[in-house]
């Protein structure tokens, strides 16, 4: 199939929302609509898992391990059991007879996992490891029960970092007889390219631990009715399927048997896609009780044990000739996993190995790797898990540039995919097509004034002031392979003409409701704000994967369009039928069917509906009665979406800090369903990108004890820290409905680097290394203080 | 992240409530503002089994001047301080010093009682309180002691105060020559809008009209156990010409002799090169406010130019 | 522990109930007068989620105990929000402007953001940055909500000089 053109470029600095301003009218795709979901949250009536009420529901705390390793010989509750408004306190022990461990519907069954189990059994394997469950009247109550439960526990030394995992003795899990919870080793035959480049520069790239922190914490509600031999659950969840699945599995109940439902959810950036252990048990709990049990994460357990991210590194060679062409590349790359993580082992080796090339021509790629378990939190999947891959290769694009003496901006002029080279399959064997890197990186060039800024830079330099630029440019894959692929949709007029869309979405900020509404009242003619959308509640909604992995509109907007056009057939033969035109004479617009040309003969939705309700017996034989159509999307094996960052920064080399002048991002996510959510998205990334490496530090002692479990050491950027970020928007539609691609991710790819290069750039002309994160002020003020030791030596 | 279960008192008076904390001797704590101790009692790093809230107390909350003394009543909300006027004229440098505590609506319950009795050393009010020579006054059914602001802080978290001892006033001045008008600076480096200073440097100084140094008062904080006066740094400026003072040179001065701290967020090393730099910043800044002010002004002189960043 | 009275207003409405000294007065909005659009972000005074106003003043009300209420007039959210379903212009420019995703830290902008205009009718773009410096979101990196207040801002002068 030929590659399309790119159909458009778009400049847009984040403007003004308005309603309907696509260009024809009545389209809806395109335009910057106004959200659906805000008239309810901004007036403090969303409905969060914190807010649900089950009448009688109890309460529950956990009582966490203090330590992060050590042998737990018993786990005396009397104490606590016996305190007023407590209904119970189970170890697991008490778990032990209902626990089935099980897998993750969305993995599959045959992922390597971590060992299975809610709580504790006989040690404790990183500080917060949760060892008992405290089910009492109110939370209050609870946490003061949790308090004298008594732990007889030893603690013993623990593993906290990578290399420790590989060389020690100790091990973290101990029935997996290895703290390698995964590795990949392949290999290339490189040794010519190596021998015969002109320049081979390594280095070691580092990035820190940093963490999701959605805004609101995990949480649910269980209710397991024996009576009814039903189990209810209300959660705060990225994907209540797998939730329902994974539960019914564990406790070895008919999948059909559990409902999850979802509210509205405070943001989850991954933590909330998987069932962690204190999610089982709570369900455990609520299954020993018969009674629904509640439990509402606070920040501190959040940041203790809600799952972190992003510790790891990598051994870096690349391999250039004299003009700056890649010619491989080599990526030893080690991951630091915690303890209990999820999903599977938490290792994301494979992505990091599969897209390490990027947007390059890079010929060959050599990649080992290995994760490494730990006594600390273990991993959760966190935007882009496998951004590393960005991270590292764009540093070290800039590192070997000025390794050779060449700007970072002409290396990838050298080096990136052009559309001529398209199709292009990588040298990990990635099938590139419909991507746009060589444009974004002009863009964002243009629009960061590149050359400009660099005459701006050396006048500053004359002057003791220390700007820089940074780059960072990648390829970003949707993931829809096996079950990601695929998402659901109900479109369902009701006998008044009302619409209603369910889908087996879980939209947590994504504007789902509107988008789809959206795309629906393109097809079907009617408004946005008429369409009510139903989501996350597994006794209605058709099965999905989940709202994650920036795919919504790629699979989601593929079945909003696919039900819409089916119901848009229906509705065009029931006008017919009533109107007595041909179906070819109609259209739907302005809420109803019209004859082409003869706006008089038309007939509203409403209308439309008592039609097919309300007499199905006048209706043609062959169509069925009433409107209700179901319809999945199949989205094709791999979507790619592509951009570019740019970011200029002054480096005060007297404190460290670092300021950030201008944040420009070129964005090829396809033709945008709603460019205000595209750039809402897009943002959010960026500024937990910049946060990551400026202000984000996960941090344990040496005994493994957690130092960063407030928000007053963990520190979040405010509206003071993240500048104005301005988008260049270039459009490569994908081989789907609609053309979308996914955006949800990229904003937290892309920004990391270019934050990191920029203070690399700035601070170039001291000779200090930078080779990683985290880049506070002490990291900053540490490589300028090296770099004047150097120096003066 | 609920709070262990207390007793609570709010009484109307300050006799009521020396009376309670006299009764309850270390079992009670004091509420002021409550922006630092409700965390700890939430994350039930301590607890009390009373809690004696001050809120109610409305003779705690003025500020007055008379006799070129400023007095401050310790339930005085930062927000109070900062829309002072009273405080803008004659306490510049803790007028200044407010606007980088926290956040608007932290500083709408923080008062500056409960501040120097937190007694963090990153934060703003004990710098300002060290640095200008303060006086506190502790009361409890013992009677009303006087502690000057640096004998009052002994360690992080740490003050001279008893357990049935409340803080009811603070009091700046007397202002000789009008001093608080000659120049002052505030400085810190601190991560983000509002957070404690990773280091900081708080200077007022008095310049006569010969243009020699009266007086320098520099103060440190975020980089010890406690905000520490950079005596010999003041001792080496009095006297000196003002505009031959090398602020560099003032600035490493000030820390030689400190005992830097470490923790999550910056080493000790750090603290010191950046303590260096700032103090040198608060004394230039200082000093060039001092200038262009002119000639030292009679007590109650209106302020001069903005210094401060 | 002894339980006390509590009489305070809340929203314009006289409320009275008996309260154990510990609990917040964010636990009280939310669970004794199921008032849930103030939300738990930190519980340690940090995020701003519970933002609320008591006697016009933007406070943390996870900072502070319902029992500290006694006599004090608290307004949320909710009584921010015209009655009948209409907005406010805080909400109204936050919603054209794209200033929240998932939702969960909006109401305490709004509260805080209708004080902060209030005390500070003229902005500029870093006072509204230093003003916004107390609340934390996750989701907007907060382009839409420094817009929003703005645009609010700027409507509101417009209004004046009318």
């Amino acid at each position: 199939m030929p590659e399309p053109d790119v159909t458009e470029e778009a400049r847009v600095t984040g403007g003004v929302g308005m309603v309907g301003a696509g260009g024809t009218a009545g389209r809806y795709v395109g335009a910057r609509v106004q959200r659906l979901e805000d008239p309810r949250l901004l007036a403090g009536r969303g409905h969060y898992i914190d807010d649900h009420v089950v009448p009688g529901m109890l309460h529950a705390a956990f009582v966490r391990s203090p330590v992060a390793r050590g042998s737990l010989a018993r786990v005396d509750v009397s104490e606590a059991a016996a305190m007023p408004g407590v209904a119970a306190v189970f170890t697991m022990d008490d778990f032990r007879a209902v626990f089935k461990p099980t897998y993750s519907t969305i993995i599959g069954r045959d992922a390597v996992t971590p060992p299975l189990r809610p709580l504790a059994d006989g040690d404790v394997r990183f500080a917060g490891d949760p060892v008992a469950i405290v089910v009492a009247q109110s939370r209050y109550l609870a946490e003061d029960a949790a308090e004298v439960v008594d732990l007889d526990l030893e603690p013993m030394p623990p593993v906290l970092d990578s290399a420790t995992g590989l060389a020690s003795e100790i091990l973290v899990h101990p029935e997996t007889g290895s703290n390698v919870a995964a590795q990949i080793s392949a290999l290339a035959d490189d040794e010519q390219a190596f021998a015969a480049a002109a320049h081979v520069v390594t280095e070691t790239v580092a990035q820190h631990r940093y963490v999701a922190v959605p805004m609101e914490g995990r949480g649910l509600v269980a209710s397991w009715e024996p009576g009814r031999g039903e189990l209810t659950i209300w959660a705060a969840t990225q994907a209540p399927h797998e939730m329902r699945s994974y539960c019914a599995r564990m406790l070895g109940l008919p999948e059909h048997r559990v409902r999850v439902v979802m509210g509205d959810v405070g943001g989850g950036f991954g933590q909330k896609m998987f069932v962690t252990r204190e999610e089982m048990a709570v369900v455990l709990a609520s299954y020993l009780l018969g009674a629904p049990v509640r439990w509402i994460e606070d920040r501190a357990e959040n940041l203790l044990a809600g799952g972190h991210a992003r510790e790891e590194q990598a051994t870096i060679s690349m391999a250039t000739n004299r003009d700056g062409h890649l010619l491989g590349a080599r990526v030893h790359h080690v991951e630091n996993v915690g303890a209990y993580s999820v999903p599977g082992t938490g290792s994301v080796g494979g992505g990091v190995a599969a897209f390490f090339p990027g947007p390059y021509r890079l010929p060959t790629l050599s990649f080992t790797n290995q994760a490494v378990y730990t006594n600390t939190c273990g991993r959760c999947a966190y935007r882009g898990p496998w951004l590393f891959e960005t991270v590292a290769r764009e540093q070290m694009m800039d590192i070997v540039a000025r390794a050779i003496g060449m700007d970072p901006l002409a290396l990838r002029r050298a080096n990136v995919i052009r559309e001529e080279d398209l199709p292009y399959t990588s040298a990990t064997g990635v099938p590139y097509a419909r991507i746009s890197p060589a444009k974004t990186l002009e863009q964002a060039a243009e629009l960061i004034g590149y050359d400009s800024f660099r005459r701006e830079q050396q006048a500053a330099r004359a002057r003791g002031r220390y700007l820089g630029v940074g780059l960072s440019l990648y390829v970003e894959p949707i993931q829809t392979r096996g079950p990601l692929g695929s998402e659901g949709a109900i479109l369902r007029i009701d006998p008044t003409g009302e619409v209603t869309l369910i889908m087996g979405t879980a939209s947590h900020g994504q504007s789902l409701e509107t988008t789809m509404a959206q795309v629906v009242a393109d097809v079907l003619g009617c408004e946005p704000g008429s369409i009510v959308f139903i989501q996350g509640d597994t006794a209605v909604a058709p099965w999905g994967p989940g709202t994650g992995g920036s795919k919504s509109a790629v699979i989601a907007a593929g079945a909003a369009q696919l039900v819409a056009e089916q119901m848009r057939d229906k509705l065009l033969r029931v006008a017919g039928h009533v109107l007595e035109v041909s179906v070819r004479d109609l259209e739907l617009s302005g809420g109803g069917a019209v004859v082409r040309g003869d706006p008089e003969a038309r007939l509203s939705l409403g209308q439309l509906a008592e039609a097919a309700y309300l007499n199905p017996a006048a209706l043609p034989a062959g169509l069925e009665p009433g409107l209700l159509v179901s319809a999945r999307s199949v989205a094709p094996p791999l979507v790619l979406a592509n951009a570019c960052h740019a970011c200029t920064v002054e480096v005060d080399v007297h404190t460290g800090r670092v300021e950030i002048l201008r944040y420009v991002v070129s964005e090829d996510c396809g033709p945008m369903i709603n460019p205000m959510v595209v750039e809402g998205q897009i943002a959010g990334g960026v500024a937990q990108g910049i946060g990551g490496v400026l202000y984000e530090h996960m941090v344990y002692d040496g005994d493994g004890n957690p130092l960063t479990t407030t928000f007053m050491d963990y520190l979040l950027p405010t509206a003071g820290e993240i500048p104005d970020v301005e988008y260049g928007h270039v459009v490569t539609p994908a081989d789907t409905p609609g053309g979308f691609k996914g955006v949800g991710e990229g904003g937290a790819i892309g920004s990391p680097p270019a934050v990191i290069n920029a203070i690399a750039d700035a601070l170039a002309p001291l000779g200090a290394r930078i080779t990683g994160t985290p880049l506070g002020p002490a990291q900053v003020l540490a490589a300028v203080a090296a770099a004047e030791a150097a120096a003066a030596s | 992240m609920k709070p262990a279960p207390f007793e609570y008192h709010a009484p109307q008076t300050l006799e009521e409530a020396l009376t309670l904390l006299a009764e309850f001797g270390d079992e009670a704590k004091v509420l002021a503002g409550g922006q630092s101790l409700v965390p700890v009692l939430a994350l039930r790093l301590s607890r009390f089994e009373h809690l004696v809230d001050l809120n109610r107390i409305t003779a705690l909350r003025y500020v007055g001047a008379a006799d070129g003394v400023t007095r401050i009543g310790a339930m005085t909300t930062q927000a109070a301080i900062a829309s002072s006027p009273d405080v803008r004229t004659r306490v510049r440098l803790l007028a200044d010093a407010t606007a980088r505590i926290g956040h608007f609506q932290i500083r709408n319950r923080g008062t500056i009682g409960g501040s120097v009795c937190h007694a963090d050393p990153a934060a703003e009010y004990p710098a300002v309180a060290v640095t200008l020579d303060a006086e506190l006054d502790l009361a409890s059914v013992r009677g009303t002691r006087t502690v000057g602001a640096t004998e009052f802080f002994t360690g992080p978290l740490m003050t001279v105060a008893e357990p049935d001892e409340v803080v009811t006033e603070i009091r700046f001045g007397p202002v000789v020559s009008g001093w608080h008008a000659q120049g002052s600076a505030i400085v810190e480096m601190a991560r983000r809008h509002g957070d404690f200073a990773l280091a900081g440097a708080a200077c007022a100084v008095e310049v006569d009209p010969a243009g020699r140094v009266r007086s320098l008062r520099l103060g440190l904080f975020g980089v010890a156990s406690v905000p520490v006066r950079a005596r010999a740094a003041e001792r080496a400026a009095h006297g000196a010409v003002a505009a031959d003072l090398d602020p560099v040179a003032v600035g490493r001065a000030a820390v030689a002799d400190v005992s830097f701290a470490a923790d999550v967020h910056a080493d000790a090393g750090y603290r010191e090169r950046v303590a260096a730099h700032l103090a040198g910043q608060a004394v230039r800044q200082a000093l060039a406010e001092a200038r262009s002010a002119g000639p030292a002004a009679a007590a109650g002189g209106a302020a001069g130019p903005g210094g401060a960043v | 522990m002894t339980e006390h009275q509590l009489d305070v207003t809340v929203n314009g409405r006289a409320v009275t109930a008996t309260v154990e000294p510990r609990l917040t007065l964010a636990d009280f909005l939310r669970d004794r007068l199921r008032l849930t659009g103030t939300h738990l972000g930190c519980e340690h005074g940090v995020c701003g989620a519970c933002t609320v106003l008591a006697d016009g003043a933007a406070i943390r009300s996870c900072l502070v105990f319902a029992i500290q209420m006694q006599g004090a007039a608290v307004t949320t959210v909710e009584g921010l929000t015209p009655d009948g379903g209409g907005l406010s212009d805080v909400q109204e420019a936050f919603r054209a402007e794209h200033g929240l995703q998932c939702g969960f830290c909006t109401p305490g902008f709004v509260v805080s953001v209708t004080a902060f205009l209030d005390a500070n009718p003229d902005p500029s773009a870093e006072q509204i940055r230093d003003g916004l410096s107390g609340n934390l979101c996750r989701c907007t990196g907060y382009q839409g909500i420094v817009r929003a207040v703005q645009a609010a801002a700027h409507a509101r002068r417009e209004a004046r000089d009318a």
